[in-house]
């Protein structure tokens, strides 16, 4: 199974590389072009960066990309590649894939960016791993116009945002499940397992 | 909610786990990546490396420990120590660091934070603030706790933070060491001054200490070093005396 992570250049993919090798059979590669990108049979958007930036990057394969989603590509996408799934968002200009409706804002927290271990209720994203403390990092949430695709939620101070979404073959996680210790790993070795076989 | 983090800290240099030994230099107490994976599992939320490298080729062991320690953690890294430039925190994030803590580095140009909070996001930019009581409030000291400097500790706190910190670690040089509490009236002063998490560090001697750094100074998260690496308290000890006290912490499945 091709995996192939979508580097938008801001690097540190190391952890969540090798969260994803530890799947037996899953063939992890690194790639900057976004056409490139979807030449593959799982697509990782990962969570490093700003926004305005990864859609920069993302642009020429934006179209793309996007119906090869709505064609069954598995795809997820962490913190800021959650956010890349959704129309647009307030931390910078350009348009986001539009997977998902509904358009990403500032956590409304006095304590911005919500750094730590937080919680994910009523979370159903997978059959077999269920998720409970998760780590967090970020200053922006996704505001899903359809609460239908929300598969987890997460408060921070009276904030409560989508901790996951996932509409067909596609997952979106504001949290780092490749920091978040043995769950989190688990939850990416099901993901292979499950949305991607 | 938030839970209460707690982050286990190892001193590095030369790509070796060092401890100080009074009147007799470092000794060289093991791995780093194996040391930061047995804290995971042990249920440490966050690991920070602090290099205490003295020169250019020490450091330069630096960035490949930080790789191969991020392909075998699972949980946030931080790196701190003589980083100066916005390339050395580049460097560092690449190498897999989640965070990078700037000291005296700051203190000397307060804008290196807002350069690098621009360029890397405020979630990885940690101003890490060195201070000792001094009549009723707290100096910032630089260079390893040897130099002191104008500065007020909290007030330089809110400077850090207003110009891109997302994390302030704060270490009590009068109690670094000492093993009798962290500093809670300087750590309460500055979590109340800031928005962002506040890491209590310096004084830690038992279970209880962190306890109270929680408890009645407020911090978000707490350093523990010594105690844990010389085996007078483990994670689960800690973490059991702050579910006890009611503390929301992680706990380990």
């Amino acid at each position: 199974m091709r995996v192939t992570l979508f580097d938008y250049g801001a690097g540190n993919l190391h952890s969540l590389a090798k969260a994803l090798a530890t799947v037996p059979g899953a063939e992890v590669r690194v790639q900057e072009d976004p056409l490139r990108a979807l030449d593959t049979d799982v697509l990782v958007l990962p969570g490093v960066g700003a926004f305005g930036a990864a859609v920069a990057r993302l642009a020429p394969g934006r179209e793309a990309m996007r119906a090869a989603l709505e064609q069954g590509l598995p795809c997820l996408g962490i913190c800021l590649g959650m956010q890349l799934l959704f129309e647009g968002s307030d931390e910078g200009e350009g348009a986001g894939l539009g997977y998902f409706a509904g358009r990403v804002t500032r956590l409304a927290t006095k304590r911005v960016p919500e750094i730590g271990w937080n919680q994910v209720e009523d979370e159903r994203t997978l059959a077999g791993a269920r998720l409970d403390t998760v780590y967090y990092a970020h200053s922006f949430v996704c505001r899903a116009a359809e609460a239908s695709v929300v598969t987890g939620w997460t408060t921070h101070e009276q904030d409560r945002f989508p901790a996951a979404v996932r509409r067909g073959r596609v997952v979106g996680v504001q949290f780092h499940p490749e920091k978040s210790s043995t769950a989190g790993v688990r939850f990416v070795q099901t993901f292979l397992r499950e949305v991607a076989p | 909610m938030l839970t209460r983090r707690l982050v286990v800290c190892l001193d590095v240099k030369g790509g070796r786990v060092v401890k100080g030994v009074q009147f007799e230099g470092l000794r060289d107490v093991g791995d780093p990546v194996e040391l930061a994976r047995r804290y995971e599992a042990e249920g440490a939320d966050e690991v920070t490396f602090l290099d205490i490298s003295a020169s250019a080729e020490e450091r330069g062991t630096l960035w490949e420990l930080v790789r191969r320690t991020a392909e075998q953690l699972f949980i946030p890294l931080a790196v701190g120590g003589g980083v100066r430039t916005v390339e050395d925190v580049g460097r560092a994030l690449r190498a897999g660091a989640d965070k990078v803590s700037i000291n005296s580095a700051a203190v000397a140009n307060p804008a290196l934070l807002t350069a690098c909070a621009e360029r890397f996001g405020a979630q990885c930019v940690v101003a890490s603030i060195d201070a000792k009581r001094d009549g009723d409030r707290w100096r910032v000291y630089t260079h390893g706790g040897r130099k002191p400097t104008d500065l007020d500790a909290v007030a330089w706190a809110r400077e850090c933070v207003a110009r891109g910190a997302g994390e302030v670690l704060l270490t009590s040089i009068d109690r670094d060491g000492a093993r009798t509490g962290y500093d809670l009236a300087l750590t309460r002063a500055v979590s109340e001054a800031v928005a962002v998490p506040v890491i209590a560090s310096g004084g830690a001697g038992s279970a209880a200490h962190v306890r109270e750094a929680f408890q009645e100074g407020g911090a978000d998260a707490a350093l523990v070093a010594g105690i844990l690496h010389d085996g007078l308290t483990t994670v689960g000890a800690i973490k059991a005396l702050l579910r006890e006290g009611g503390l929301h912490i992680r706990s380990v499945a």
